[in-house]
């Protein structure tokens, strides 16, 4: 069972589910923004939007980033006539990282202060990077290219 | 393409469902514990599609890779066991999820103020581990689908 365990196995369970964890955390964030839409005072969904892009999005975009890594290593491949699946995968990876930056940034905003434009741009933001998220997993799983 | 696109609905649902329920667990008001646990029910069609999507395009997929994963595939079998498993105690965890909902809606009409009930409610921790083992036996679906054991 060991041997069944090896490496090739680790860093792809691990890279997908980092990236089924990120869209998890942006879903319910993105579930309580649109919520917060007509009362963005709540503290409930303010608290849970900021909650759950710390605690659950950050560490998974980070597994999800790495692992991709590991395997890109693993694998050979050294930039020059990577598949287009690939490129796709880091592009969204890397400007989803800016994504979730200034998304957790809002978030942030949004917890501390109750504003309504700050829970707005959470919702709308957040409905983006699930639509980035989803065109990466395509990408890679129907090996686009 | 689209076992992967429901394998993602199935585990990220289920993600921000525990996202919401814990939130809602940590939460001191009963009205806010309601909210949260109302908003729960928000991921049950991405959950939904998810469970639906595995089994209908996972099925398909094994028929069309006949030649290489036969009809007595363990892994597959075993897969398909875990799911069965995954969605009765995720059912049988979500029962439990709604009845400390509506007692929660019922504390936030009459004052908003927390009972020792609605807390050993929502901390019960057999309602809570069949949310939590579905979510194991939902991972170890995913730890076959990837190892694929004697493929």
């Amino acid at each position: 069972m060991l041997v069944a365990f090896s490496r090739p196995f680790w860093p792809l369970f691990l890279h997908v589910l980092g990236a089924m964890s990120l869209v998890g955390a942006v879903l319910a964030t993105a579930i309580v923004s649109w919520a917060g839409w007509p009362r963005p005072g709540t503290a409930a969904l303010r608290r849970t939007a900021f909650a759950s892009l710390a605690v659950v999005g950050v560490p998974a975009y980070a597994l999800m980033r790495a692992c991709a890594q590991w395997i890109y290593s693993d694998e050979g491949w050294t930039g020059h006539g990577d598949p287009t699946w690939l490129g796709i995968g880091f592009g969204a990876a890397d400007a989803g990282l800016l994504l979730l930056l200034v998304l957790l940034g809002l978030a942030f905003w949004w917890q501390r202060s109750g504003a309504t434009l700050a829970a707005r741009l959470v919702a709308g933001l957040s409905s983006l990077y699930l639509l980035l998220l989803a065109v990466a997993w395509l990408a890679m799983s129907g090996k686009w290219g | 393409m689209l076992h992967v696109t429901a394998a993602f609905f199935f585990v990220g649902g289920s993600v921000a469902a525990a996202v919401l329920n814990t939130m809602a667990i940590r939460s001191e008001r009963p009205s806010d514990t309601a909210y949260l646990l109302r908003l729960v029910r928000r991921t049950l069609p991405v959950i939904g599609l998810g469970v639906a999507g595995t089994l209908a395009f996972g099925i398909w997929l094994w028929s069309d890779l006949g030649h290489r994963y036969g009809i007595g595939t363990g892994w597959i079998w075993a897969s398909l066991a875990l799911w069965v498993v995954s969605n009765a105690l995720g059912g049988r965890g979500g029962r439990h999820q709604e009845r400390a909902r509506e007692l929660a809606e019922e504390l936030a009409a009459s004052g908003d103020a927390s009972t020792a009930e609605l807390r050993a409610l929502l901390r019960d921790p057999k309602g809570n581990a069949m949310s939590w083992l579905a979510g194991v036996a939902t991972l170890l679906i995913l730890v076959l689908m990837i190892w694929k054991p004697g493929s």
